[in-house]
């Protein structure tokens, strides 16, 4: 006899808000409904109210954890309608929040999971290093969430001391490749709590069109600093980790890789950043009325944005954000059928579902 | 011919690319969304989204579906002069929480599909958020 199980919208096993109801033989899930919006906030629908400084602002707030993404795609459509380029020091302090954002998120993600493999001196760990994260950020910016970094044709601040910056980073990878990335990729533990277990197939990957780790952990080598480069990407080394097993373990690995790349991508742009303007100067931004899309790799994912404009207008006509948690989700049904009921919380959290994103 | 080339052939369009706004944009008056869906299938491009726009005055709905071929941004637009759509969900499964998104954020109905609540909770009503004549 099958029973259903709703787990959420508000449940232990959840960080966010949002529901799946989960369709039980036994103890195993033969299948599931996941429902959003519970705390959908209309922000689209904001965004045409605002002008285009204020629209930077609302929408640095889709995500409290990838916020500059949101901020970098949307000023990047918006400098396909106003024709402004960042100078190449800009593109390049871009590329470095960006990177210390996907860094303190996968941290992150990574502390969650160990949580939820009942790893708890892990999770202090991850969460102790995402803090030497935070702290560069704050360096920088002098926010830990919100660093307003960004804005149309160019960033708002400068990197002053890059050779501490630098040192802050090399002591956070030695910091990674001492204890992290050994732990989740040798452990007992991690192995036997997420190997073969949620798995999501190469063929399911790409009919559900999931992006980011998740499609990456299925084989599919898909990165947009890769294959349509933006900011400084092009002029930087990196590789794409790719696994093929598709299971939670190779969501794992490859969030684990992908930070030993960032690190490899800081060091290489903190080094080689150019001297120069951050800016095109404060003269008045003039639209062109029309559509322009713009699309980055944020650390769950692509995230793409298309923003309407008319000429001489205030406010933008339209703005539409994609993100990466929107294409993955759905992809959680498939990951949980034929799973253990006690898998799902952890199967779930191996997409780095983020609902803020969803319910923007 | 490259992929990308060979695609206003397959939906027998002889409009050219247009590349504007980082999007490569095929614009076709004959176009069938449902034909488009299993080109882009076949050729194992990766569906992106779907963007909704209301026009001025009475010109009624664009929707702009996008697919990604190998890191390039594909774009078609779809003027809708009614409220109405072919769904493509069975073709696609990725489509499947847009079309219910656009549904509710601009009461545009994708024939052929049946819907259930995304982010509208009971008793809302779709094109609230977004539809400008159902927001007045």
């Amino acid at each position: 006899m099958s029973y259903k199980i709703p787990m959420g919208p508000y449940h232990p096993a959840l960080e966010e808000p949002y529901k799946l109801d989960l369709i039980c033989t036994g103890e195993t899930v033969s299948d599931a409904k996941l429902h959003i919006g519970f705390n959908f906030r209309g922000i689209e629908h904001l965004a045409e109210s605002r002008n285009y400084i204020q629209v930077i602002a609302l929408m640095e707030r889709v995500c409290g954890i990838c916020s500059n993404i949101h901020t970098l795609t949307l000023c990047q459509a918006m400098e396909g309608l106003t024709g402004l380029t960042p100078p190449p020091r800009a593109q390049y302090i871009r590329v470095v929040v960006a990177e210390l954002e996907r860094l303190h998120s996968h941290v992150l993600w990574a502390g969650i999971a160990a949580k939820l493999m009942g790893f708890k001196t892990m999770f202090m760990t991850c969460f102790e290093l995402r803090e030497k994260v935070m702290d560069i950020l704050q360096a920088i910016s002098g926010n830990r969430v919100n660093y307003s970094m960004n804005r149309i044709g160019g960033v708002n601040r400068d990197i002053d001391d890059l050779p501490a910056i630098l040192a802050m980073v090399e002591a956070l990878e030695r910091e990674m490749v001492r204890t992290v990335i050994p732990i989740f990729t040798t452990s007992t533990t991690a192995r036997l709590r997420c190997a073969g277990i949620g798995v999501l197939t190469r063929e399911k990957a790409v009919s559900c069109g999931v992006v980011g780790p998740t499609a990456r952990a299925s084989g599919l080598p898909q990165d947009l600093r890769r294959a349509a480069p933006y900011a400084a990407y092009s002029e930087l080394e990196f590789d794409v980790p790719v696994q093929q097993d598709g299971d939670v373990r190779a969501r794992l690995l490859v969030r684990a890789l992908e930070i030993m790349e960032s690190c490899k991508i800081l060091r290489q742009a903190l080094t080689k950043m150019p001297p120069g303007e951050i800016h095109n100067g404060d003269s008045k931004i003039a639209f062109s009325t029309g559509t322009a899309t713009s699309r980055v790799e944020a650390p769950r994912g692509e995230v793409m944005y298309s923003v309407s404009w008319k000429a001489d207008a205030r406010n933008p006509s339209r703005v539409h954000v994609r993100t990466p948690t929107f294409a993955n989700m759905p992809a959680i049904r498939w990951m949980v059928i034929g799973a253990r009921l006690a898998d799902t919380p952890l199967i779930q959290a191996s997409i780095d579902p983020c609902y803020s994103c969803t319910d923007r | 011919m490259s992929l990308i080339d060979s695609i206003p052939e397959k939906l027998g369009s002889t409009e050219p690319w247009i590349e504007k706004g980082g999007v490569h944009w095929l614009t076709a008056s004959a176009l069938n969304v449902r034909d488009l869906a299993k080109t882009m299938n076949a050729l194992h491009a990766r569906f992106v989204t779907i963007t909704a726009y209301q026009l001025p005055g009475e010109e009624g709905l664009r929707l702009e579906y996008h697919w990604d071929l190998d890191g390039q941004l594909l774009g078609f637009p779809f003027l809708l002069t009614g409220n109405s759509i072919d769904s493509i969900y069975d073709l696609c499964e990725a489509v499947d929480w847009i079309e219910r998104e656009i549904h509710e954020g601009f009461a545009v109905d994708f024939l052929g599909r049946e819907y259930e609540p995304l982010l509208l909770r009971q008793g809302e009503t779709p094109g609230v958020n977004l539809r400008e004549e159902v927001k007045k």
